[in-house]
C-alpha cells in the first residue's frame, strides 16, 4: 500500500475537479463534493476511463479497469466525493483497491 | 506516404449530441443539406413524427449530414486527409466524402436499413448489439470462450484495449453483459436495436441492403480508404462497393485498423464525427494525435 498525504490527496481532487470542468464545460467551482458527475455535469463512461489513464500516467500506476469496475460494484460513483475518494484508493492500493 | 487519416464514425450518437457541436456556420450547411435530404427521402424533420423506422434511419442521416459537414469544413481549413477509414456505417459515410458514391446515394443505402428491420421483425428474430468498457478485445474472448458460440453472440468490434462492441442474439447480449458487468466492466450496456450488425447472422436478412449496394456505379474514392475487415488499402471503386456490402454482417477491428493506420506513417487522426465520438473510443500510440472539430 502506498502512503498517501493531504498534499496528494488535494492534488488528486484538483486534478479530477480541472478534468470535469474541462470535458463537461463548466466552471470549477460550480462543482462540489456533492454534484453527481453523470446527472448534474452529464459525464460518460468514456471520459471516466479517460481520467483513470490519465491518473496512471501522472503517478505512474499499472491498474486494470476490471479492478476498478468490481470495487464500483460495491461502491457506485453518484458524487464527486465518491469519485475522489476512489482516486486515492487507486492511489493508495492500485489493483487492491478490489478488496477494500 | 500516408500522414493524416479522416476517421468516420458509425451510427448511434443522438443528433442533439451532435448538433451542439456545430459552430453557426456549420449549421446554416448543416439545415441546407438537411432539408434537400429530408425533402427527398420524405423523412419528418421533426423526427418523432416519423414512423418506427423512418425515425430510425433519420436519427442515421443527420449523423451523415454532420459527418459531410465537418468533412468539407476541414478540406476548407486546409486539412486534407492521406487515406482514411469508416467504423461501421461509417463506410458509407466515407464512400460518398471520399467521393466513391453521391452523397444522395449514401443516404439511400442508410433508408435501406428500413428493408433489414423489416425482413428481422417478419421472422421474429430478436437481435441485440453492446457496448462494453473496460475491456479488450483478447479479455472478452477468453470470458465468452466457454460460455457463449458464435452463433449466439460474437465480438462485432474490437475498438481499443477498453472498448468492445458484441453482437448476436438478444438474450445472449444481455446474458453477456451481466457477466461483463460482474467481472469488472466500467460500463456495459445494450443498444436495444434490434439488430446485431456484424454478425453473420445478419447476411440472410441484408439481402436488399447487399443488392442495393451494388445497385450504382462506384468511383474510385479521391482518397484511398483502409479497409476494417481485412486492413487492406481500398483505391478502387469495385473495393469501396464490396467494403459496404460485408459492412453489415461481418465483425470489424477497429483496433487492428488504427494500428495498420499508424504502421503505414499515420501520426495525425482526424476524428470527422461532430461529437469527437471516434476519439473518445479509438487509442493510438503517444507519437499520435486525434484530433477533433473543437480542436480545429
Amino acid at each position: 500500500m502506498r502512503e498517501i498525504t493531504e498534499e496528494i490527496r488535494q492534488e488528486i481532487k484538483d486534478m479530477i475537479f480541472d478534468y470535469y470542468a474541462e470535458e463537461c464545460e463548466v466552471e470549477k467551482d460550480e462543482i462540489t463534493m456533492d454534484t453527481n458527475p453523470q446527472e448534474d455535469l452529464g459525464s460518460d463512461s468514456l471520459m471516466f476511463v479517460e481520467l483513470i489513464e490519465m491518473t496512471a500516467d501522472k503517478y505512474d500506476l499499472d491498474i486494470k479497469l476490471q479492478s476498478i469496475g468490481k470495487y464500483m460494484l460495491k461502491a457506485p460513483m453518484d458524487t464527486m466525493s465518491d469519485v475522489v475518494e476512489m482516486f486515492c484508493k487507486i492511489y493508495q492500493y492500485g489493483n487492491d483497491i478490489v478488496n477494500q | 506516404m500516408y500522414n493524416r487519416a479522416f476517421l468516420f464514425n458509425g451510427i448511434g450518437s443522438k443528433p442533439e449530441k451532435l448538433l451542439v457541436n456545430l459552430p453557426p456556420e456549420l449549421m446554416d450547411k448543416y439545415e441546407f443539406y438537411l432539408e434537400t435530404a429530408f425533402g427527398r427521402l420524405g423523412l419528418n424533420k421533426d423526427l418523432e413524427k416519423n414512423k418506427a423506422y423512418d425515425g430510425r434511419v433519420a436519427e442515421w442521416i443527420i449523423s451523415l449530414i454532420c459527418d459531410r459537414v465537418v468533412f468539407e469544413h476541414y478540406i476548407e481549413k486546409g486539412i486534407i486527409p492521406d487515406i482514411g477509414a469508416g467504423y461501421s456505417s461509417g463506410i458509407v459515410s466515407i464512400s460518398s466524402c471520399f467521393g466513391a458514391v453521391p452523397h444522395e446515394f449514401a443516404h439511400d443505402i442508410i433508408m435501406m436499413n428500413r428493408a433489414t428491420m423489416r425482413c428481422l421483425e417478419e421472422h421474429d428474430e430478436k437481435l441485440d448489439m453492446g457496448i462494453v468498457i473496460g475491456f479488450s478485445y483478447n479479455d472478452i474472448e477468453e470470458m465468452f470462450a466457454d460460455k457463449f458460440s458464435p452463433d449466439e453472440i460474437i465480438i462485432g468490434s474490437g475498438n481499443s484495449r477498453f472498448h468492445v462492441m458484441v453482437s448476436g442474439r438478444a438474450d445472449a447480449v444481455e446474458k453477456a453483459l451481466l457477466l461483463c458487468q460482474n467481472e469488472g466492466a466500467i460500463k456495459a450496456f445494450s443498444f436495444g436495436t434490434g439488430v446485431a450488425y456484424h454478425h453473420p447472422i445478419m447476411e440472410k436478412y441484408s439481402k436488399e441492403y447487399v443488392d442495393f449496394c451494388a445497385s450504382t456505379e462506384y468511383k474510385d474514392p479521391v482518397y484511398p480508404i483502409l479497409s476494417i475487415f481485412n486492413r487492406e488499402i481500398m483505391t478502387t471503386g469495385k473495393q469501396v462497393m464490396t467494403e459496404n456490402q460485408l459492412n453489415v454482417y461481418t465483425p470489424i477491428r477497429w483496433d487492428l485498423a488504427l494500428n495498420k493506420l499508424e504502421e503505414l506513417g499515420v501520426t495525425e487522426f482526424f476524428d470527422v464525427s461532430a461529437n469527437g465520438a471516434v476519439s473518445k473510443f479509438s487509442r493510438v500510440s503517444r507519437k499520435c494525435k486525434i484530433y477533433t472539430l473543437e480542436d480545429v
